[in-house]
């Protein structure tokens, strides 16, 4: 007679099936990753059963980037501020605009087609970052500006992409897989800094 | 400007929002109960669907996560069986209005023998309650002693060694006409 143990071990689907595939597994981190930041950015609404059909849509995809807080203070104090998500090379190429990240030393050669801005952006609020008083914001584009990111952004894996206000790039994150309705930029902001850009984002361009 | 390069503002260390938290219990964790899930569900989707409302979860209740990895570990396991328990037990209400109970799916490959004893030992493991199927793909496939299945669960070692007991004498009794197996013991 065959022991429990070894009839378990010979059907165990683990040694028959191949694992999750890397894109899986990062769309699976990504979905996770945007719930939270979701629920960073509305304290005290963490309970609200509609939260779970948002959490596991596909469509929101969370881009998780580093960025520094090298915000011009004179553009922070605007009103208004020009958001802008374009793609970019790491190499220079005809047609492409070399531009320094913020004050560090990368340089990025960002495409001149913008792939969303302003007009694009749903809401955008503030969320919790990774340290006490620091924070990010959390950005969901319409249903427009996530078509068009999802688009432009799905035959650029591996690439970066640009994240502008008023003209400097402030992130440039690596695209892992195509970026939708939502997006989280993380950086080392002030609770004012970014509720100043948050605001500033919707509406018309500067 | 504040004039921080970009590689000090990556969260490197402790990080405190939600979202960096989750991040970071994902990483350490996905793989883990991942594993667990594949096994208690008929599917790969249905494991990673399980796994993503297992972090889900976790985001709607990131004061309850404890600190430490093993703790960590063992509070999202809980949860993971907690969720399969909830989905099983509504999924036995809809069997009772069903004519027909589907046919668990079972990986799939192999020889035509092969699949059929494996879809044989799938089958009696979805009649299994989830924290019995638990702790039985705890305890016979993942190596982990009565002892630590009952920490990891949160419950006695009694608790435990009661749900091997009839877990296995269950499976010998769904699986005996198919692979003639007897009920092992420690």
């Amino acid at each position: 007679m065959t022991e429990i143990r070894h009839v378990l071990s010979a059907a165990d689907p683990l040694r028959h099936e191949l694992r999750p595939t890397e894109a899986e597994r990062d769309r699976l981190r990504q979905r996770v990753v945007a719930a939270a930041a979701h629920l960073d950015s509305r304290p005290g609404r963490t309970r609200r059963p509609i939260l779970v059909p948002m959490l596991v849509t596909s469509a929101v995809i969370a881009m998780i980037v580093a960025t520094s807080s090298m915000w011009p203070r004179s553009s922070l104090a605007q009103a208004a501020v020009r958001f802008e998500v374009r793609l970019a090379e790491d190499q220079p190429a005809p047609g492409l605009r070399a531009v320094r990240v913020g004050s560090s030393d990368r340089t990025v050669y960002v495409h001149p087609e913008i792939v969303v801005t302003n007009d694009d952006i749903e809401r955008s609020g503030v969320i919790a970052g990774n340290a006490p008083a620091r924070f990010w914001i959390d950005v969901r584009l319409n249903a427009a500006g996530a078509e068009k990111m999802r688009q432009a952004t799905a035959n650029h894996l591996g690439k970066p992409v640009a994240i502008l206000i008023d003209g400097d790039v402030v992130a440039v994150p690596t695209l892992k897989s195509p970026i939708g309705a939502a997006a989280v930029i993380s950086g080392d902001f002030t609770r004012a800094d970014a509720q100043r850009i948050a605001a500033g984002m919707i509406g018309a361009a500067p | 400007m504040n004039g921080l390069p970009i590689a000090t503002a990556l969260p490197a260390t402790l990080p405190q929002s939600a979202a960096a938290r989750l991040a970071t219990l994902f990483d350490a964790h996905h793989e883990r109960l991942y594993r667990l899930a594949r096994r208690l569900v008929p599917t790969a989707d249905d494991a990673l669907d399980l796994v993503q409302e297992t972090f889900l979860k976790a985001a709607r209740a990131p004061g309850s996560i404890p600190s430490g990895f093993a703790d960590e570990e063992a509070w999202l396991v809980r949860v993971l069986v907690n969720i399969q328990r909830d989905r099983w037990r509504k999924s036995l209400v809809r069997r009772r209005h069903d004519t027909e109970t589907p046919a668990s799916s079972g990986p799939a490959s192999d020889t035509e023998a092969a699949l059929v004893a494996r879809a044989a030992v799938w089958t009696a493991l979805d009649r299994l309650p989830p924290r019995r199927r638990a702790i039985i793909v705890m305890h016979e496939l993942e190596g982990l002693t009565v002892n630590d299945v009952a920490s990891v669960l949160g419950i006695t070692a009694i608790t435990v060694r009661w749900h091997l007991s009839r877990g296995r004498r269950d499976l010998a009794r769904i699986l005996e006409p198919y692979v003639g197996v007897t009920d092992d013991r420690d």
